[in-house]
């Protein structure tokens, strides 16, 4: 496995000395800016801290807890879900002229519980109203819609706008009770009068009792009619108009449980091939499925596996191998998967082995057997693309979160913290340490927080724009605006 | 994951640093049995309330097995399925399989190596919690379907962290849901011989 080390160059790190020298000029006049990608001063992206929502106060409920976090479509709606199930939807705010510094600040625009706790009563379990997923629909009239889903039941919710509110009615009075129609002698037309903005969260629909399993992944079909719920042992296909019944198109479930070796971890649609969706497994496999080749999708199309390094056995290769997120690029050629360890990019018509391999915190690796005993190891890390899908993110532990760039193998670890958090402060890349010496601002293995750990990243659709959440914080960074 | 601990080292770690850890083919088998033994606690612990992660389930019995693989033992003989593992009979049989992991912990941190210089910070005299029925109710029933929790154990023969099979049989523990001579009885000490391979 060909993995190449992030040891030396820090993007982030050569942006700032680039940035730095290229204003200066030995005569003391400003150089004129370079262009970027053209000699030796490439214009990497400079992340700035721009927003945090969320509480300082180091007593956290679990409830506040982030469990998802999604843009929509155009990046101009920011979701996320909690452990106590609530949903708080951010929108970014108008550009105005008079601050061109600042683009757009995201605020919030509406809360609502989406799940509530509920109680099983025939297998006596609780049913956690946790959202583990949130995902948008396109946007086809004024109002929003987005599905939320816990461990049983999604939900599509709508979001729509109230500013006007009719006035004049002829049955009514101004109070709002029936009047007697034999005492309307006049009729009037009722108007539309200007109110204060409302935001109202209504659920239009409920497709529940299709999951014996949690489910882990919902996505949405190409296609806007129908899309996916993936437990960890069946997936369905649903219609959006349709609750009380769904096609179930993959099934692992074995006739006896004793063998089951195996589960479903993740699943989404192919971006632009309503026919073709993929589903990755706790044994480091992922499966592409053509719905059009047979109703139930037993049978893959392809099957994506690396061969394991013999070199790198343990008792905990399984675990370290299974598959935490599988999300298809933009483009739809390309998929990216997230393990334990690292994150790899796969090409579609390419199934024995991944075409990059990016070190995630490799440092890890030999602390396995802590980890196992903490049970961090079982920690599910999302990775998201950029709008481009030239970069790539992932998070990780003390806070900390990690990008790529496939173009020029560059990457850099960032952290999240309150420290880091003045108005468009540039983060300063983080180091890992993991021999003896250790240097000024490096942090040592030993002294990385596994209680905080970024699960949950989203990157604005067409934008150097990221939402990464630290536990029961969201932090919004943008990049530098010059 | 149980709270939001700040990672400390674990008896293993203390073990791998200190200068005196032999891997060797005892200090390998020590490894082992305390993955085992860390293992098995996972299990027990992930019953409560709400159904555990069947992923989590399904990894660390894939563990288990290639532990058990590693500690060369011979796979135990099939249970005959059908009796044993269906409606109310669950219950008194998940008392069973609970009491005999318990056993299981004790004896295991009884035959730990002489040599190993470091005690197990286990709770080794620490008094088990009696088993609440509600408790045994959901796992008896477990989302996971007609099979229980337990069938994805009954292929570990853990006999390699028992106590020799020329001791006497173990004394019935106090806390289980049937008196000795009845046919719950009869069961418990059915499987407890398959265990012991005896």
């Amino acid at each position: 496995m060909v993995g190449w080390r992030s040891q030396s160059r820090d993007l982030q790190q050569d942006a700032i000395l680039a940035d730095r020298a290229s204003s200066q000029d030995p005569l003391g006049s400003p150089l004129p800016k370079m262009i970027p990608g053209i000699g030796a001063f490439t214009q990497d992206t400079l992340w700035c801290f721009s927003q945090v929502k969320g509480t300082m106060e180091t007593g956290t409920t679990e409830a506040d807890i982030i469990s998802t976090v999604e843009f929509n479509h155009t990046g101009e709606l920011l979701a996320t879900g909690d452990k106590g199930g609530r949903v708080v939807i951010f929108q970014r705010e108008q550009e105005s002229k008079n601050q061109v510094h600042r683009r757009g600040e995201y605020n919030v625009y509406s809360t609502f519980q989406s799940h509530e706790p509920e109680f099983d009563y025939l297998k006596s379990l609780e049913i956690e109203e946790k959202i583990n997923k949130i995902r948008w629909l396109p946007q086809q009239n004024a109002a929003y819609f987005l599905l939320s889903t816990n461990d049983k039941t999604v939900k599509l919710w709508k979001v729509s706008e109230r500013d006007k509110r009719p006035e004049g009615y002829n049955l009514k009075d101004e109070e709002g009770r029936l009047r007697d129609p034999a005492t309307i002698t006049t009729l009037r037309v009722p108007v539309l009068r200007p109110m204060d903005l409302m935001v109202e969260a209504t659920p239009r629909r409920v497709f529940a009792n299709a999951h014996t399993y949690h489910i882990n992944s919902i996505s949405v079909n190409s296609d806007y009619e129908t899309y996916m719920s993936a437990d960890d042992l069946r997936i369905n296909l649903w219609n959006f108009e349709i609750t009380n019944q769904s096609f179930n198109i993959v099934d692992i479930k074995p006739a006896n449980m004793e063998e089951l070796t195996e589960v479903i971890t993740a699943a989404e649609f192919h971006p632009h091939h309503c026919n073709t969706f993929v589903y990755s497994s706790s044994k480091g496999t992922i499966r592409l499925c053509d719905m059009r080749a047979s109703a139930l999708c037993d049978r893959h199309t392809k099957f994506f596996e690396e061969p394991e390094d013999p070199s790198n056995r343990s008792f905990f290769s399984e675990i370290i191998s299974s598959i935490s997120d599988v999300k298809f690029s933009h483009s739809g050629r390309y998929i990216m998967t997230r393990d334990y360890l690292t994150v790899k990019v796969w090409d579609l018509n390419m199934e024995n082995r991944p075409i990059e391999t990016y070190q995630v915190h490799d440092y890890l690796r030999s602390k396995l057997c802590s980890l196992y005993e903490n049970d961090c190891i079982f920690d599910k890390f999302e990775c998201v693309w950029n709008g481009s899908d030239s970069v790539i993110m992932t998070g990780s532990y003390n806070n900390f979160f990690r990008m790529f760039d496939r173009n020029t193998k560059r990457d850099v670890t960032l952290e999240a913290s309150r420290e880091n958090s003045k108005p468009r402060a540039i983060l300063k890349p983080r180091k890992v340490c993991v021999g003896g010496k250790r240097r000024k601002d490096e942090i040592s293995v030993d002294s990385l927080d596994f209680s905080k750990k970024i699960l949950h990243t989203a990157w604005h659709p067409s934008e150097n724009i990221i939402a990464v959440a630290a536990t029961n914080n969201l932090y919004i960074f943008q990049d530098k605006v010059n | 994951m149980v709270g939001g601990l700040k990672r400390k080292h674990s008896d293993l770690e203390e073990e791998e640093e200190d200068e005196k850890w032999d891997w060797g083919p005892a200090g390998l088998r020590s490894y082992q049995q305390a993955l085992l033994r860390i293992s098995l606690d996972k299990v027990q612990r992930s019953l409560g309330p709400r159904a555990p992660s069947l992923r989590r389930h399904v990894l660390i019995h894939n563990t288990l097995q290639q532990l058990q693989a590693a500690l060369c033992l011979t796979p135990a003989p099939a249970l005959p399925p059908e009796p044993l593992f269906l409606g109310e009979e669950d219950f008194s049989l998940s008392a069973t399989i609970g009491s005999i992991l318990r056993e299981l912990e004790t004896s295991m941190d009884e035959t730990e190596p002489p040599q190993n210089p470091v005690a197990p910070p286990g709770p080794q005299n620490e008094v088990l919690p009696q088993p609440d029925p509600v408790f045994l109710e959901a796992l008896s029933s477990r989302y996971l379907g007609d099979s229980g929790l337990d069938d994805f154990f009954l292929d570990i023969d853990t006999s390699a962290v028992e106590k020799e099979p020329s001791l006497a049989p173990p004394e019935a523990p106090h806390n289980l849901f049937c008196a000795p001579g009845s046919w719950e009885w009869n069961e418990l000490d059915h499987i407890m011989e398959i265990i012991l391979g005896s």
